[in-house]
């Protein structure tokens, strides 16, 4: 099994050799990314069954834990890997002026992404989190108009605080333990429940959260996601922010989970959604709405995340899922309706379809029934009534307080696609492939329906492994288990 | 197969044909077909009605642990009769001439019949619903079947109309996902018999939270105050018969669920002892308040209105006042009264919406003021909005007349003075706004543009009749339908009333419509034969041979009074309309936009990074303090 290594060490080899091949046919560097991602998506779906309930772990250059580079492999990590792969190779830029540059930030960024995935030590965590952060300035720098440069600007400053915290983070950790094995950690946790170690949490989350839109960390998102293309909004917006979540949630589930740091946040989820379908409501063109939409939708993922156990855990998923499947699908239909709101009135007679698949996406992202959103939404609200702490109560209030605020914003938008005076300008040229993927997306979201009982099933099973630390200790340390001190 | 997995199957095998059918023609007789056949079914299913039986549906969903499923009460049952006759109505009235009109005007025929479809499947869903659950979801299927009958229309106004509905009915859903939270979290089900259950188990102000967010949800729906505003305007943006449709029925949805929710398994005895302020007020009168309340202010509002179709919708508002006012007296009459409004305001309704829809297919125009004196031209039309103003005013023989009658003896009876004084202003309101509608419509003097109308054709001329039937029918003979209301009651655990074939037996003072009608006709009759045969010779005279205001009128100078209806009623109530409700909606998106700038400002921020330093400064510094606060 050790072959799933290749996840991070292929895309990182091709996105150096890249530009080395561009130099000689620019044709095979172009070839290079896709065929890679595609032979990722091959190596998870083919590991798949061979996963155990148990996961397991690569142990890196022969030293065993708590030294040396670990990765740990279960259905969790493998599912995000999959969901990498596919993400990237649907936002993948085909276009034939794209530099291979551009191609070896890509796959910087699919590698940097695996290996936050993977890892399972702090410190490799934090290499590859910035190696994202990195691969997505360039990014983001080299669109083509000045506002993406600013948006850039401020990302770089804001990301790289937070980096900053992140490593201060770490690095109280390791002063208190001397170690950055989580799962070596996750036995020493008396030592982490301390002032220092809180703040260290702290500190990692702020770091962490940056990227994952939580609530006063988020100021970089709407310029970033308003200047850039859309395909790449829907790859940071969807996938990105996701694993940064993850992280936060890895660490706080291994190490941090005490009753208090899950109600920090819960507000913080709560702050989120409120303030981000607010000025979601205030927005006047397509993109500024979906990104502070987006940061709602984080916080909604937080929300879930903070309630205690398995049940938390597997709501979260199932919205982290769902989420990627809608936003991404609304920021790739986006690619064809962006523009302000006066710009897309009467949409609707142009592209009957486009505007179909868009009330498909918000009927699911307001929980309508039958979608799938809305049976994400309501076991979320159910067992947000059922914990025994009226902060949670009041999340059901601020929740279905800021559902109505987006339903209003998002059926104005509707109101003017199908409104009946002609565009006053042509929008952007229709780029068909990003809108065939807008269609499968809807479809997956359709079908997934069908399956509601098995994939809440899958969810559940996950969530189980993900929540339980013994796995993952037993997987790491298996010598922990017989009681000897590694 | 019960009868009830029979019907589900036909209602699901309509709903199929009517999207797949292109054909135009095929597809109008198709889909009145299938609405006869529904009635059959339902007729088949009367079991249900006449002896309070309950059919279960074999078919069950199972989903996260969570079982839904569907039956038939005598509820359901009176509910579903209802939706379908209406829906049957309006699809015979569409499927001729109507529709003809309809698609060369730019109208999707097609879509519109699918768009009545999906509201009758969704309706049927909703009134079958077993649990909180299957109710909650279509509760949803009909708010956004009507959503899609909303948005037909190409009128900008229509599509703000429909918008605003889609606001107002997501908070309602919102609302009642909050007391389905309240529901599971006491005991982590979501069947109907957990109401009352974790209604029991509560303090007295969940309580209170529990009632009013189940009533905000419904009351939504059904228009009552202080949620009006959208009504009137998105029903009376819709394609004709759609309108008539949903003026009909689609609100009473909100009744239904009422009556399912909060009568049945709240149970109007337990918000009797939910005291608000003693001794004056307690949750059930407030409910009532508000229910009278309903049925005065839309109604005056209706009275203001100068297009028909609004001032119909208006009454739609209002009339379902009456039916929750007579719910809520909690006793057998007004009980039985309010249910009844139900069939009869549906009946006349539908029979009335249709006739300014015909009128509109004739003149195309719904506006009081450019109407009149169409009665020479549309004599049987005339004579159907006749019948249907006498049943929405409540006067005899019609059946308006008896549910309403129904309800004013209960409020007597209850010592409900004022409330009965509230229930009577609102039908003075009424009397005076049906007046002004076939007044304005059909009376005075014909105008010169509308000479060359004639009567509308029998496909539209068939349902309108077919309702004013029934309209007739109902009020001369409410024993028809009291054994359905009786049964209802016995469901859903209210005192039964006493019937017969002519009204009930009541220990107060009963009712017997038959004698009522028998008297009335018979007085007409005399006067007839006075009139005829020993007055003087009568004269017929021209339409345009008339006076107004002490001065002739000739064919050279028309005149038809009906711009600024009123006036003097007006001069002295007019202070009144304030608009008070649409200044707490602006209040509320004003409040909404300030927050809302704030965090804005709040993403806009000139220093991110400062930001995110104060954010760390803070979360380590309350970190600290907790932690030395915790250690000393």
């Amino acid at each position: 099994m050790n072959h799933l290594i290749l996840l991070v060490v292929l895309p990182l080899l091709s996105a150096f050799i890249i530009p080395v091949v561009a130099k000689h046919s620019l044709t095979i560097s172009r070839l290079i990314g896709p065929v890679v991602l595609v032979f990722i998506l091959a190596l998870v779906v083919l590991s798949w069954n061979s996963v155990g309930s148990n996961g397991f772990a690569i142990f890196l250059g022969g030293f065993l834990p708590p030294v040396g580079i670990v990765f740990y492999i279960d259905h969790f990590s493998l599912m995000l890997s999959g969901l990498i792969a596919g993400m990237l190779l649907i936002v993948w830029p085909w276009n034939s002026y794209v530099a291979p540059r551009q191609y070896s930030l890509y796959m910087l960024l699919t590698a940097a992404s695996f290996g936050l995935v993977l890892s399972a030590d702090l410190f490799n965590l934090y290499v590859f989190y910035e190696l994202l952060a990195v691969a997505t300035y360039g990014l983001i720098a080299r669109q083509k108009n000045p506002a993406a440069a600013v948006a850039a600007l401020r990302y770089l400053f804001v990301s790289a605080t937070g980096s900053a915290m992140l490593l201060l983070g770490i690095a109280i950790i390791y002063t208190l333990t001397g170690t950055l094995n989580i799962a070596h950690l996750a036995t020493m946790t008396d030592q982490l429940h301390g002032l220092a170690g809180l703040s260290a949490f702290a500190l990692i989350v702020i770091g962490a959260g940056v990227k994952a839109e939580m609530f006063l960390l988020n100021t970089w998102v709407p310029e970033v996601y308003s200047t850039i293309e859309t395909p790449l909004a829907a790859l940071l917006a969807g996938l990105i922010s996701k694993l940064a979540t993850v992280l936060i949630i890895r660490v706080l589930l291994m190490l941090f989970q005490q009753s208090e740091v899950l109600q920090m946040l819960l507000v913080v989820g709560v702050f989120g959604v409120i303030s981000g379908e607010m000025v979601a409501w205030r927005a006047k063109d397509m993109l500024r709405m979906l990104s502070f939409s987006s940061i709602a939708q984080l916080g909604m993922i937080f929300i879930a995340f903070s309630i205690a156990g398995e049940v938390g855990l597997w709501i979260g998923l199932a919205m982290m899922l769902h989420h990627l499947l809608v936003k991404g699908g609304l920021f790739l239909l986006a690619d064809k309706m962006q523009g302000s709101f006066d710009n897309l009135r009467g949409y609707a007679k142009r592209s009957a379809m486009a505007v179909a698949i868009f009330i498909i996406f918000i009927l699911s992202l307001l929980g309508i029934p039958p979608f799938p959103g809305f049976w994400i939404k309501l076991m979320l609200i159910l067992n947000l009534a059922e914990q025994n702490n009226t902060l949670y109560h009041y999340a059901i209030g601020f929740i279905l307080l800021a559902t109505v605020i987006e339903a209003a914003y998002l059926f104005k938008l509707v109101r003017y696609l199908f409104q009946d005076e002609e565009a006053a300008t042509i929008v952007s040229t229709p780029k068909s492939l990003t809108f065939w993927y807008a269609q499968i997306f809807a479809l997956v979201l359709l079908v997934s329906l069908a399956f509601i009982s098995p994939i809440s099933n899958r969810l559940k099973d996950m969530a189980s492994q993900v929540a339980n630390p013994d796995i993952y200790i037993n997987t790491i340390l298996p010598s922990h288990l017989s009681g000897g001190n590694p | 197969m019960n009868l009830l997995d029979q019907f589900f199957v036909i209602v699901a095998v309509a709903l199929i044909s009517i999207a797949m059918l292109r054909n135009i023609k095929v597809n109008s007789i198709v889909s009145t077909l299938w609405y006869v056949l529904m009635v059959v079914m339902l007729a088949r299913m009367s079991s249900v009605a006449y002896n309070a039986d309950t059919i279960t549906s074999a078919f069950s969903i199972e989903l996260l642990g969570f079982r839904m499923y569907w039956k038939f009460t005598a509820l359901s049952w009176f509910f579903s009769i209802i939706t379908v006759v209406s829906a049957l109505a309006s699809s015979l009235f569409m499927s001729g001439d109507w529709g003809k009109q309809y698609r060369q005007q730019g109208g999707n025929y097609g879509l519109l019949q699918l768009a009545l479809i999906l509201n009758v499947v969704s309706m049927l869903i909703l009134l079958a619903s077993g649990d909180l659950l299957s109710l909650f979801i279509g509760w949803e299927f009909v708010s956004w079947a009507s959503f899609l009958m909303m948005v037909l229309m190409p009128s900008k106004t229509a599509k703000k109309a429909a918008v605003k509905y889609v606001i107002y009915a997501i908070v309602g859903a919102m609302a009642l996902l909050a007391a389905l939270a309240m529901v599971y979290a006491s005991s982590g089900s979501l069947d109907f018999t957990q109401i009352t259950d974790a209604f029991i188990q509560m303090t007295d102000n969940m309580k209170f939270g529990f009632v009013l967010l189940f009533f905000i949800g419904f009351a939504i729906k059904m228009g009552l105050l202080p949620f009006h505003l959208w009504q009137a305007v998105a029903y009376a943006e819709t394609p004709g018969p759609g309108a008539a449709f949903l003026g009909a029925i689609s609100s009473r949805m909100g009744l239904f669920t009422i009556l399912v929710v909060i009568v049945q398994f709240i149970g109007l005895g337990n918000l009797e002892e939910m005291n608000i302020a003693l001794p004056y007020l307690n949750m059930k009168s407030l409910l009532a308040w508000i229910a009278a309340l309903t049925t005065i202010i839309p109604t005056y509002i209706a009275l203001q209105q100068h297009d028909a179709k609004r001032l119909l919708a208006w009454h739609g508002v209002g009339q379902g006042g009456y039916m929750l006012l007579g719910i809520m007296m909690y006793d057998s009459i007004g009980s039985a009264g309010g249910l009844m409004h139900v069939l009869n305001h549906a009946s006349y309704q539908a029979a009335l919406f249709l006739t300014v829809v015909a009128v509109v297919y004739r003149t195309g125009t719904s506006d009081l003021n450019k109407l009149g004196g169409l009665v020479t031209q549309m004599p049987l039309t005339f004579l159907v909005m006749l019948i249907g103003i006498i049943g929405l005013a409540g006067l005899p023989p019609m059946n308006g007349f008896v549910s309403k009658w129904m309800v004013y003896r209960s409020l007597l009876v209850n010592g409900e003075p004022l409330l009965f004084v509230a229930a009577v202003l609102g039908t003075l309101g009424t009397i005076l706004s049906v007046y002004k509608l076939i007044h304005n419509t059909f009376l005075g003097q014909l105008r010169v543009e509308h000479q060359q109308v004639r009567e509308v054709p029998w496909s539209m001329m068939v349902p309108m009749l077919g309702l004013s039937v029934i309209v007739f029918i109902t009020g001369f003979m409410p024993g028809l339908i009291l054994p359905w209301i009786a049964s209802i009651q016995e469901t859903i655990g209210l005192p039964v009333v006493t019937y017969h074939l002519g009204g009930i037996e009541y220990a107060k003072g009963g009712l017997d419509m038959i004698w009522v009608s028998g008297i009335l006709f018979y007085g007409f009759g005399v006067g007839a034969l006075i009139f005829y045969f020993l007055g003087g010779k009568a004269k017929r005279i021209h339409q345009y041979d008339n006076y107004a205001g002490g001065h002739f009128l000739s064919s050279e100078v028309k005149y038809h009074y009906s711009n600024n209806f009123y006036p003097g009623l007006m001069h002295l109530i007019g202070n009144w309309y304030r608009g008070s409700f649409k200044w707490m909606e602006n209040v509320i998106v004003s409040a909404l936009s300030f927050v809302s700038k704030l965090f804005e400002n709040m993403y806009r921020s000139r220093q991110p990074v400062m930001l995110l330093v104060l954010v760390a400064v803070v979360a380590l510094f309350s970190i600290y303090k907790n932690y030395s606060g915790a250690g000393s």
